[in-house]
């Protein structure tokens, strides 16, 4: 059992550890695919989001681009320049100004420095000129770098000191016709909308683009209203400015990849790439794993939860096998033991049955064989020779197996019982009877042949309750009346037959097991081949019961045994042996003939030379058994007289004493019992106690309305006569 | 057969000599009689000479016994031969009797 527990352990583990391992790799795959998935869509949103800021710097240039000429029209109207910066202004929404710094004394009239400036003032447009002295702008960087490259440019990130705003700057070199440089057109534009315009939409909800200048000053973002955010964010910008790798977009699209992890431990990748052009500004995206791989870690954990429940199912169903199979082991345990039950049931029941079929009789010659279908059967036969008369039976319990075989036992031993003292058939037919209905209620009953052959006139006396009928080989078959089984009907009265066997007269009993013995093609032994067998068989009662059982296993050819089979069969042969003395003695009815019947006795054992004390035995046991008859046989005031014949063939002395009295029958009387005391011992019952104690056989006969007592003892012959 | 009875120191003394057969026993059973109601004294069965016994004297025997065993007095056999104790074990005799050589 232990073993079992741990086998089942083992299985769970090992299918649980399998099924992780199937899930990580499941995972590690889907992250991969998922990462590179990333990769793809953040080159996506980040080239589309450059192009976006190309797009809206492209526009801010070409709004002050569209008006260069209008500018270089009006070169020599200093203050129609205002005219021009307003239509540039008007071009473009995220412009907050424009203005046009002339050269140092382009205008005499106007001093040394001339800007004119116009910008948006809360929804109205301004003019004015903001050159000062104490503001050169000539002294400013990007004014010298344009001065000094004569090309276009962006400025860096400032802080407007007049809005607050952060601003950039485009400016671009205007020459006039003869080549000379005479101005710088600018204009101002706010990064806040970019910012926006680039934060619009992203492919991850929290993702967020922001734009860096060149040398890495913040030129756009998203507005984050947390300051957690906020430093996030400054920490990105730095890594960003860290890294020594930089590539621009035109690399094929290519970008920088940087993982990075805030404070709150969510992690994340930056992409980043430099602007193709100019400015040189760098854009960057901002990608969270728990976005990236969020859907797959639920993904994880459900399949988790469903692999837990599917090793909780797989549990269960390991724990119900066990179970079942513990239950198989106990089934099979119960089965061995009631298999090992059955073995010695059978040994019992075959101990039932007959030991030994060598009787002490010489005149019977009898075999048994009972084969059960199964371990135990619901057949019986039983045979015992009880005062000169051979006492058989034959028994069919319906079904078989053990049910049968427990009713078979109880019938077998009320049999014993019922002969003990009963000579009719039909009497002891019906005493079990009796006892079989008394609380019959399974309804069981018993088809049952029983035989009593009185051994010296081979007189049979027999009753049979619904068996099948015996058959006299080469005679008749018996039981022409059917009286019904036994254990169906307590006061059904057993109808006796009788008939008389010849000298070598063979009686054959079977069971239906017999009849109805099938082959494989389900045809059935029947009674046909039953008297075919019997017709040319020895005259032997075991070579008969044989022969019989190979015909019908020959017949049946490896079919399964269906039924119990019983075969019994019965040789009667009369034993006539020569005699060496033959006595008798007629007497009356009349306890004074004792006198003659003891001289007449104490002759005869003189005649044959047996020696006192057995001749006294024997005087006292023949005196008894007819003062019996001269008590019971005749009611009183009759009269009638008693044979008595002494026969003896040297071996045995035999007093057969006859009666036409009433049908008395001393021998089924009960044994006296020898141990009570005194006080409660009764009187009687001893004459016939000494009959039975002092000779070796005693069996009574009614014949012919003949009462035949014979009384038998064995004699030692002293000397031949 | 012969039958005898007499009295000895307060005892009952019975002599049976010869075959005690059925109609034997019933002559017999005129003599010992008065055993029946021994009052008390012991009753002392002399089988010496007693060569044979049939049913009907044992059952005088055991009604010998029977009122001796009322009154409280023993009954006592004595001399009994082989023949007759073969008899009397196949009765169960030995049991209710004792029995004195």
């Amino acid at each position: 059992m232990k073993l079992k527990t741990n086998t089942s352990l083992i299985i769970i583990i090992a299918a649980a550890l399998l099924l992780q391992g199937l899930s990580a790799v499941q995972y590690y795959y889907t992250r991969s695919l998922l990462a590179d998935e990333l990769e793809n869509r953040a080159e996506s949103e980040i080239t589309a989001k450059a192009i976006i800021v190309k797009n809206a710097l492209n526009l801010a240039e070409n709004s002050l681009n569209g008006h260069i000429w209008d500018l270089k029209r009006n070169l020599l109207h200093p203050d129609s320049s205002y005219s021009v910066m307003e239509l540039v202004l008007r071009s473009h929404p995220n412009l907050t100004g424009c203005w046009v710094a002339y050269v140092p004394n382009y205008f005499p009239e106007k001093g040394r420095l001339f800007e004119p400036f116009v910008w948006w003032d809360h929804g109205e447009i301004k003019h004015a000129e903001i050159a000062a002295e104490g503001r050169d702008y000539t002294q400013n960087r990007y004014y010298k770098a344009v001065c000094a490259s004569d090309a276009p440019m962006w400025t860096d990130l400032y802080q407007d000191v007049v809005s607050g705003l952060n601003l950039v700057t485009y400016m671009v070199p205007i020459h006039d016709r003869k080549g000379d440089l005479v101005a710088m057109f600018g204009l101002d534009m706010s990064t806040e909308q970019l910012g926006d315009t680039l934060n619009y939409r992203h492919i991850y909800p929290s993702s967020y683009n922001f734009l860096l200048t060149a040398d890495g000053q913040l030129l756009a973002g998203p507005k984050h209203e947390r300051e957690k955010k906020v430093q996030e964010m400054a920490h990105i910008i730095s890594m960003i400015n860290d890294s020594t790798v930089e590539r621009s977009l035109s690399n094929s699209g290519l970008s920088t990849v940087i993982p990075f992890a805030d404070a709150d431990g969510d992690e994340g990748l930056v992409f980043y790439a430099k602007l193709k052009g100019n400015p040189k500004w760098k854009i960057a995206l901002v990608c969270y794993d728990k976005e990236v791989f969020g859907q797959l870690k639920k993904m994880r954990r459900t399949i988790g939860l469903l692999m837990l429940l599917a090793l909780l199912a797989l549990g269960l169903i390991i724990a119900r096998s066990v179970k079942n199979n513990q239950k198989l082991q106990q089934a099979n345990l119960t089965q061995e033991r009631i298999g090992s039950e059955l073995r010695i049931a059978t040994n019992i029941q075959k101990e039932m049955l007959p030991r030994s079929f060598a009787l002490a009789c010489d005149d019977i010659d009898i075999f048994g064989s009972l084969t059960p279908a199964r371990e135990v059967g619901g057949d019986l036969y039983d045979f015992f020779v009880r005062d000169e008369k051979l006492f058989f039976c034959i028994g069919d319990v319906s079904g078989k197996g053990v049910p049968s075989a427990i009713v078979m036992a109880v019938i077998h031993t009320m049999f014993r019982m019922a002969s003990a003292h009963e000579n009719n058939p039909a009497r002891i037919m019906q005493t079990i009877n009796e006892t079989a209905c008394e609380g019959n209620e399974s309804n069981m009953f018993v088809t049952m042949f029983i035989g009593v052959l009185d051994l010296p006139t081979g007189h049979l006396r027999y009753c049979n309750a619904g068996h099948d009928r015996p058959v006299v080989v080469g005679g008749e078959t018996l039981a022409e009346k059917a009286n019904i089984p036994i254990g169906l009907f307590a006061d059904f009265k057993y109808v006796m037959e009788e008939t008389m066997l010849d000298d070598g007269a063979m009686l054959f009993l079977y069971t239906d097991g017999l009849t109805e013995a099938k082959n494989l093609e389900r045809q059935q032994f029947g009674l046909p081949r039953v008297m075919a067998t019997l017709t040319d068989c020895p005259p032997n009662a075991a070579q008969l019961v044989e022969r019989m059982k190979q015909a019908v296993q020959l017949f049946c050819r490896g079919a399964e045994q269906s039924d119990d089979l019983t075969l019994l069969a019965i040789r009667y042969v009369k034993v006539n042996p020569e005699m060496v003395l033959e006595e008798s003695l007629v007497l009356q009815n009349d306890v004074r003939q004792v006198k003659t019947l003891n001289a007449f006795v104490q002759q005869v054992t003189e005649r044959l030379g047996i020696e006192s004390s057995l001749a006294k035995q024997i005087k006292l046991a023949v005196e008894e058994a007819v003062v019996n008859v001269i008590d019971y046989a005749y009611p009183a005031g009759q009269t009638g007289d008693i044979d008595v014949l002494a026969l003896s063939d040297g071996q045995w002395l035999k007093f057969v004493i006859t009666d036409r009295g009433v049908a008395f029958d001393p021998t089924e009387k009960e044994k006296a019992d020898t141990t009570m005391s005194a006080e409660d011992r009764p009187i009687g019952g001893m004459g016939i106690l000494l009959v039975r104690e002092l000779m070796d056989s005693i069996n009574y006969e009614r014949t012919d309305g003949k009462n035949v007592l014979m009384l038998k003892k064995k004699i030692e012959v002293k000397s031949e006569k | 057969m012969i039958t005898k009875i007499e009295e000895l120191d307060g005892k009952f003394v019975a002599t049976l000599e010869g075959e005690m057969d059925t109609i034997a026993a019933m002559e017999a059973e005129e003599v010992l009689k008065p055993l029946y109601h021994s009052d008390g004294k012991d009753v002392i069965i002399d089988c010496a000479k007693l060569e044979y016994i049939a049913s009907s004297g044992l059952r005088i025997l055991i009604s010998i016994l029977k009122g001796a065993k009322a009154g409280g007095s023993r009954v006592v056999m004595k001399h009994v031969n082989d023949d007759i104790m073969t008899v009397f074990k196949l009765t169960g005799f030995v049991d209710l009797f004792e029995f004195e050589s």
